[in-house]
């Protein structure tokens, strides 16, 4: 016990070193352990071994294709640790036309630059436009072009957001926005959709990665076990109203506030991510307690079958009400 | 002879954006504006229940998210003749105030401070402070590792980069610093926004987020935190700047434009609207001795296609705009139609609004002989997020002595289901400028959706007269002294913080070829 105090100082001496608290670190990891399956101890262990060992930083490229750049505002939310360490500290980010100093020529050779090298995390916000190549262009290039080049030596390919994983909002557009599961059959793709990609999934794949150097169990849709294993429906804390058909229809009545929101379009039943439990914005909401419903924006159907939105007459919804009606929701032990 | 030089990816703005100048002497001669992304969102929208549009239109921007779900659902509560219950224009505001308050720090110290600092000097700080010595660590420890993406690579730094190291390395802190505060922020819209980006209460007809105390009472903690940072840090950074090291470029009014300037208005600070945070008004030809401030009129908005990748259409009013892609058209240059008033390309965005408003602290500046220009747009966006931070105040008692009323809403139920038909406009000041939906509704389905959003203004191509749009204007005569270096070209462009998401570029329109982003 001893030696592991002693060890745990020296640890966190390093962490310190690198700019992150040492409560930041201890709660991050005592977070990130438990999604491992590991002990605290063990996991901070391996992280500062991981970066002990690295003689550099690892190089991330992170592409922009058809995107609203709100996966990098989300990535950017991230508190512990800093977003600002991250970028400086733990990681190389050479390339991420949001965030880097150079433009134009200087941002192209550094792109091509650490294309060469290989070995890179590829990170990938935005869809893919399957109409026409030249509804995203990037440097003059197709963006298809720069994403199929940038695959091919990517040590690690991380596709970010509704859009990058399975098309999103561009599918149902003139553009015919795809994702990467259509843009690159054949490679392995780790998936994180949520419209925003919550920045929590996205710290703890990359350092899965890096740390493992494996690519973390996923389930059929490519999505991280570790975070989208359950339904929003299986950790409501309205649920108990949906089994007893309380459901909201009036915004202004304060009895109301906790009802089910299935009549306004919730589609929380059919749809899987860890939200109502891991919640938003370092833990203070989510859609469902804001008085939204839950559109199904980890799902490969958003948003095409999750629309209309605020009704239950989506494809999505309307086989939600028909599995609830044939009592495929009852709960076992009820 | 003119030399050509291309910037793309223009970065540090939030979309695609190519940026193409002709150099004569030193000095811009021409230059072309090109939004190089499509979606077509317009497009997808029509045929869909119109209470989508909200949530859809917030994905136009993961950065002012906020401004379109806004816009989105005033244009629909007009259409649906739904009246917004005061409480619930109240949660509006404040999410929308959050925005503000994270967005303009962030485009300060995120997205432009690069062009006005030498990072590197900040390798010879002698001080003893230990905040900053730990800064001036964390980039020697960068350098050492020869490993300081993404600091750089960057443009040469030019005469006007300020090298002072103790300057330096205090807006680089700053620079670090403003980032947590910007998580901060988005924080307190996601109190009642669910999360951001991409708030998910706003609905036609009001919000979905009944509010409790403790909610206000968090949200008023975390807008001291923030307070203080405007005030202490933020807003002296940019007048430290502006009026000192940078003087010389906010005398010359680098990146000018046409001198035209429009603000819809917005953001209620009484039920009926009477009072504003930010005053509608025209401007046209700024004559800072002597401002003239025309009534705003919606019906003299036009958008051209001229020069963009549509299915060529005369000037039309947003109502009869269309959204038909024509990749192959041969004079267009981008996917960012040429919205126009009266005729004229305007300038929207936070110098517009201030000019518009008569601001005491901009036309301060303006009166010691700063012309407006790039530095000026640094210097209104500071000034006018303490306006915000200080109405911010204002709603939350007013929220909190709303709450307490009898029959208390947040909502228009009567007004939820779409109407068999109906037209609406939502106009709306989003953090970059004037922003405006259009939506008609027939047989309760969107029959036609269209929004100008404030970067359509600001990097529009030329009309059908020729004219250039105001990022092409305001590029005119800019020092260029390195073709290598464009730096003032970047300080320009970034001075409107722009916001490309729904705007083109595509193929050279004359040999059809993909054209080389490097310098020609």
């Amino acid at each position: 016990m001893k030696e592991e105090e002693l060890l745990s100082n020296k640890l966190l001496d390093v962490i310190e070193s690198c700019g992150v608290s040492r409560r930041d670190f201890l709660k991050y990891s005592a977070a990130m352990a438990a999604l491992f399956g590991i002990s605290e101890f063990e996991f901070a262990t391996k992280v500062v071994q991981a970066m002990e060992s690295a003689s550099k930083k690892p190089p991330v490229i992170w592409l922009e294709g058809q995107d609203c750049a709100g996966c990098t505002i989300s990535f950017t939310q991230i508190l512990n640790p800093p977003a600002s360490s991250i970028i400086l500290d733990k990681i190389s980010l050479r390339y991420h036309e949001t965030v880097m100093a150079g433009a134009g020529h200087l941002a192209e050779k550094v792109y091509h630059d650490t294309v060469k090298e290989g070995g890179y995390v590829l990170i990938v916000e935005g869809s893919v436009p399957s109409a026409d190549d030249r509804f995203c262009m990037v440097g003059g290039r197709p963006f298809k072009t720069i994403l199929e080049e940038a695959a091919q030596k990517a040590g690690a390919i991380i596709a970010v957001g509704a859009c990058a994983t399975y098309g999103g909002i561009p599918a149902a557009t003139p553009s015919k926005g795809i994702g990467l599961n259509k843009a690159l059959p054949g490679k392995t793709v780790i998936n994180l959709p949520t419209c925003p990609v919550h920045p929590d999934h996205l710290a703890g794949t990359v350092l899965y990665f890096l740390t493992t150097g494996k690519v973390p169990p996923l389930d059929n849709v490519g999505r991280p076990l570790i975070y989208y294993a359950e339904s929003i429906h299986d950790n409501c804390r309205r649920r108990a109203h949906f089994d007893e058909n309380h459901f909201l229809e009036d915004w202004n009545d304060p009895g109301q506030k906790e009802w089910c929101m299935l009549h306004k379009g919730c589609k929380g039943t059919m749809t899987n991510s860890d939200c109502p439990i891991r919640r938003w914005n370092d833990g203070i909401s989510f859609c469902i307690d804001c008085g939204a419903p839950c559109m199904g924006c980890a799902q490969p159907e958003f948003y095409q079958e999750m629309s209309p939105l605020y009704t239950a007459e989506s494809i999505i919804s309307k086989r939600i009400l028909a599995m609830k009606e044939a009592g495929s929701f009852k709960r076992e032990n009820s | 002879m003119a030399k050509k030089i291309t910037i793309d990816p223009v970065t540090r703005i939030e979309g695609h954006l190519k940026i193409e100048i002709e150099v004569e002497g030193d000095k811009v001669k021409n230059a072309w504006s090109s939004g190089t992304m499509a979606r077509g969102f317009e497009a997808l929208l029509q045929g869909k229940d119109p209470r989508d549009a909200p949530f859809v239109t917030s994905r136009f921007c993961g950065v002012c998210y906020s401004v379109h779900q806004l816009a989105s659902a005033r244009a629909l509560d007009a259409a649906f003749g739904a009246k917004v219950p005061w409480g619930g224009n109240l949660i509006r505001n404040l999410v929308m105030g959050a925005q503000y308050i994270y967005d303009h720090p962030l485009h300060f110290y995120q997205l432009s401070a690069l062009d006005y600092i030498d990072i590197m000097a900040i390798a010879n700080y002698n001080g003893k402070d230990k905040d900053l010595l730990a800064v001036k660590n964390k980039v020697v420890n960068l350098v050492k590792s020869k490993d300081t993406y993404p600091l750089t690579p960057r443009y040469k730094p030019d005469g006007f980069c300020v090298k002072d190291p103790e300057v330096v390395i205090t807006a680089f802190k700053h620079y670090i610093d403003a980032m947590k505060m910007h998580a901060h922020a988005r924080n307190m819209g996601a109190i009642w926004g669910g999360h951001t980006p991409h708030y998910q209460n706003i609905v036609v007809g009001g919000v979905t987020s009944y509010p409790d105390i403790n909610q206000v009472a968090r949200f008023r903690t975390m807008l001291d935190e923030q307070a203080k940072f405007i005030n202490e840090v933020y807003i002296p950074d940019v007048l430290a700047f502006g009026t000192g090291p940078l003087w010389e470029l906010a005398k010359m009014g680098l990146g000018g434009g046409h001198y035209n300037y429009l603000s819809y208005g917005a953001l209620e600070k009484d039920p009926e609207g009477k009072s504003l945070v930010f005053p509608p008004g025209v401007i046209m030809g700024l004559n800072p001795a002597n401002i003239k401030v025309e009534p705003f009129d919606p019906q003299k908005i036009t958008e051209s296609v001229k020069y963009a990748w549509y299915k060529e259409n005369k000037p039309v009013h947003p109502y009869q705009g269309e959204q038909v892609f024509d990749l192959d058209k041969k004079e267009a240059y981008t996917f960012v139609k040429a919205p126009r008033y009266n005729g004229k390309p305007m300038e929207v965005g936070p110098l517009a609004r201030m000019l518009v408003a008569k601001n005491p602290s901009v036309l301060g500046l303006v009166g010691k002989g700063a012309k407006p220009g790039a530095v000026a747009r640094h210097a209104a966006r500071a000034i006018e997020t303490k306006l915000v931070v200080d109405a911010c105040y204002q709603w939350c008692d007013m929220l909190l002595s709303e709450m307490t009323k009898p029959g208390f809403k947040i909502h228009d139920k009567e007004h939820w289901d779409p109407p068999e038909r109906g037209m609406g406009a939502g106009f709306y000041e989003a953090p970059r400028g004037a922003l405006g939906h259009w939506i008609e509704v027939e047989g309760k389905k969107i029959k036609n959706y269209q929004a100008v959003v404030p970067s359509t203004w600001n990097a529009s191509p030329r009309d059908e007269n020729g004219v250039r749009g105001q990022y092409e204007e305001s590029l005119i005569g800019a020092p260029v002294p390195d073709p290598e270096n464009p730096i003032n070209v970047v300080r320009i462009i970034r001075s409107f913080d722009p916001c490309l998401a729904c705007a083109i570029h595509l193929i050279d329109p004359k040999t059809n070829e993909i054209r080389k982003f490097i310098i020609e």
